[in-house]
């Protein structure tokens, strides 16, 4: 190892098509975008370059704020939800006394495979105002509550999280359960020797051990939530309004629907930025030290 | 001495050598430029007088439903007829704000003809990406077939032409389901204030007032326009060229009133997630009094409600301005149609075709789909008869007094957007007017 670790051209050879690779799919663009974002531009003719005015408007528009606000919003409920019920799910089925285990493992991760078009005409029924099935179950619960659940734009961006939520949880449950059946048998055994419950020895032992999987799944689920389109797209359209607008949407609005490139690249410059962020705070946080058993 | 004659009768030698040489290099040019003249014209000659060399012109167009093949299809079967030689490849139009158009443009893969609207015309005027067809209007007589009141969809504001037209000035019309009315024994209304009886009563009797496809946000944008035409017959179209403000009265005082309504029970639950297919279900089910939409409906709502179906006159404040305001329609057109790439192999052929299908598309709408508003006059016979509600527009449009924009005719494609989104608000009823014009306020551009 000593021998190939001295050897630089060997690393560099090894290294260089990774490194290409990344160069020109992901370093080169980003590059380009925030260069862009500098600049007046329409996308086919020669842009003027305008310094850092597309910021300036950005911080004075609303939809900006809305679509920061979303993204968080988006952001802590997916977060919460799928790592919350996946972790619940995962150590579930972890338990080899849990009946069925078998089928609802393969059951959680159907949504994964899914197309996000299909989750979405799916939810956009469930949701519907008029014979929507979550507005008759609260029928026949007998609770007065009856809402128009992607018309009110305070509740469509929650209603919208749930769905991605619901669609990606089960790919957080096989990460966390992966995460769960590492953790050696015999810090299990110690702990039960030790007269601890199912339930102490997953919060004291399970837990701790699988930090590096929750950051891994804390960094996917809020970069997830941040830079969420798909499901806005489909089942809203950014609406009513601009009230399910995220940072992505705002992007996509600016370029595509008014032709503004320069400031759609500085909206995905700031979203870029946001998902840095996230991660180097996450990271800073999460799992500081590297638990090896 | 005589070695330098020698030398000398060998330099007079060598120079006659190299001028005869040049006299004959020149001549072999010209020889050779009056071939490739001779050649140019004996080309130009054959394919003036024999042009049957195949061409494939590549065309990005609309062909989603029964309004858009037929046409087309009739357009290019008669074009087969006219030019058997070009052979067009179509490319079926995303719904896509011309994104996909743009990245050709961008990519340098446009296509030979292909749709444009407004905003691709001023995009792509910028960037070069357009074909200015001014010199060639007079193809097939293009220009002098166009009615003087579409003009307006053949010359831009630049007064160039960069698309040949096929569709005319179309309308939005208020459609309404006339046994629902009589049937709950209410009026249609022609004032604000019977358009709020109606709302109650059809709400009362578990009726849907007003069925619009909210979730397209260009309905909304009608809605609005609707109202505010009452006051202010320009409409929109002042507020996209910034002649005014939204706070100014006319405009204010139509979101003022959407808001009345729409808490009242104007639209259906979740109206803003409602598409087309299920707002216009809601009417010909009969479940739904009234619907917004486009001329273009009319052949529809014949079909799935015959005589039932009718259009009315937009409700005025009062009965005066219901009278006066009568003939100010909403929608209206703008420069579109055909237009074609600046880099296309033989710009003038091409445009040839663009004008053809322009003419032929609009002739099959007009004699086979019912449908008399087109851009240029047809001069044969109509063979499907017009549906009632069509003889009724048909027999109203010399009384137009003025027209709008649908919110896709907007010159300002940030106006646009802004609208779009502040009207759908408005839908919600729980978006504030102050709000609505706090958000149009910042997109209105500046007076043009």
């Amino acid at each position: 190892m000593r021998k190939y670790l001295g050897n630089k051209t060997a690393i560099a050879i090894f290294t260089l098509p990774a490194l290409l690779l990344y160069t020109i799919m992901v370093f080169y663009p980003i590059m380009q975008t925030f260069f862009r974002s500098m600049f007046e531009w329409d996308g086919l003719s020669a842009g003027t370059f305008i310094w850092f005015d597309n910021y300036k408007e950005l911080l004075n528009d609303s939809v900006f704020h809305t679509a920061i606000y979303n993204g968080l919003i988006f952001a802590a409920i997916i977060t919460v939800t799928q790592i919350g019920i996946g972790s619940i799910l995962a150590f579930a089925v972890s338990d080899v006394s849990f009946k069925g285990r078998k089928i609802l493992r393969i059951s959680f991760f159907i949504p994964v495979v899914l197309s996000i078009t299909v989750v979405c005409q799916l939810w956009l029924s469930i949701y519907n105002s008029e014979y929507g099935l979550m507005n008759k179950l609260f029928d026949m619960l007998g609770i007065q509550y009856h809402q128009d659940w992607l018309s009110s734009g305070k509740s469509a961006i929650v209603a919208i999280a749930f769905v991605n939520a619901w669609q990606y949880m089960g790919y957080h449950f096989a990460l966390l359960l992966a995460g769960a059946k590492s953790v050696p048998e015999q810090y299990m055994e110690a702990a039960r020797i030790d007269g601890a419950t199912k339930l102490q020895a997953i919060v004291k032992i399970t837990i701790p051990m699988m930090a590096e999987t929750y950051k891994f799944c804390m960094v996917f689920a809020v970069t997830g939530g941040l830079n969420a389109f798909a499901n806005m797209y489909i089942m809203t359209s950014g609406g009513p309004g601009t009230s399910t607008y995220t940072l992505t949407y705002l992007m996509y609005r600016s370029a595509f629907r008014v032709g503004e490139f320069g400031y759609g690249s500085a909206a995905a410059a700031v979203l870029v930025i946001e998902c840095l962020l996230a991660t180097l705070i996450i990271n800073r946080l999460v799992a500081r030290e590297r638990i090896s058993y | 001495m005589r070695k330098i004659k020698k030398a000398a009768a060998a330099l007079a030698s060598l120079s006659l050598i190299v001028v005869s040489a040049c006299g004959s290099n020149n001549n072999t040019v010209n020889e050779t430029s009056n071939t490739t003249a001779a050649t140019n014209a004996v080309v130009k000659e054959e394919a003036t007088a024999a042009p049957q060399e195949n061409v494939k012109l590549r065309i990005y167009a609309q062909y989603s439903d029964d309004d858009t093949k037929l046409p087309y299809d009739y357009a290019v079967a008669e074009l087969k007829k006219e030019m058997p030689n070009v052979e067009l490849e179509l490319e079926v139009q995303a719904q896509d704000d011309g994104q996909k158009l743009k990245t050709y443009a961008a990519t340098g893969n446009l296509p030979d003809i292909y749709q444009a609207g407004v905003d691709i015309i001023n995009t792509f005027k910028k960037s070069g990406n357009i074909l200015e067809l001014d010199k060639y209007t007079d193809l097939y007589g293009f220009k002098d077939k166009m009615f003087s009141s579409t003009m307006n969809t053949l010359t831009s504001d630049d007064g160039h032409v960069y698309a040949f037209p096929y569709a005319g000035n179309e309308f939005m019309l208020l459609y309404y389901n006339k046994e629902l009315f009589e049937k709950n024994n209410i009026k249609v209304p022609t004032t604000y204030d019977e358009l709020m009886i109606a709302v109650k009563g059809f709400n009362a009797a578990g009726v849907t007032p007003l069925a619009l496809f909210a979730k397209e946000k260009w309905p909304t944008v009608a809605l609005y326009d609707m109202f505010v035409t009452r006051q202010e017959p320009a409409g929109i179209v002042k507020l996209d060229k910034g002649q005014v403000s939204p706070s100014d009265p006319a405009y204010k005082q139509a979101a003022e009133k959407i808001v009345e309504l729409v808490k009242a029970g104007l639209l259906p639950k979740g109206a803003t997630n409602l598409n087309y297919d299920q707002a216009a279900s809601l009417f010909y089910e009969g479940k739904a009094a009234m619907f917004l939409n486009g001329q273009w409906e009319i052949a529809t709502s014949t079909e799935k409600l015959g005589d039932k179906a009718g259009w009315m006159y937009f409700p005025g404040v009062d009965a005066a301005s219901y009278e006066t305001s009568k003939y100010s329609f909403i929608g209206g057109g703008g420069p579109g149609g055909y237009a074609v790439n600046p880099n296309t192999k033989d710009p003038e052929l091409t445009a040839k075709v663009a004008a053809f299908l322009s003419l032929k598309y609009a002739e099959y709408k007009y004699t086979q789909r019912g449908n008399p508003i087109v851009a240029t006059k047809v001069e044969i016979p109509v063979v499907t008869e017009y549906p009632a509600m069509m003889k009724q527009l048909s027999d109203d449009i010399e009384k137009i007094t003025s027209t709008t924009a649908f919110a896709w005719g907007l010159s300002d494609a940030k106006f646009k957007a802004a609208i779009e989104d502040a009207t759908q608000s408005l839908m919600t009823g729980g978006y504030s007017v102050e709000q609505f014009i706090k958000d149009v306020t910042k997109a209105v551009p500046q007076a043009k």
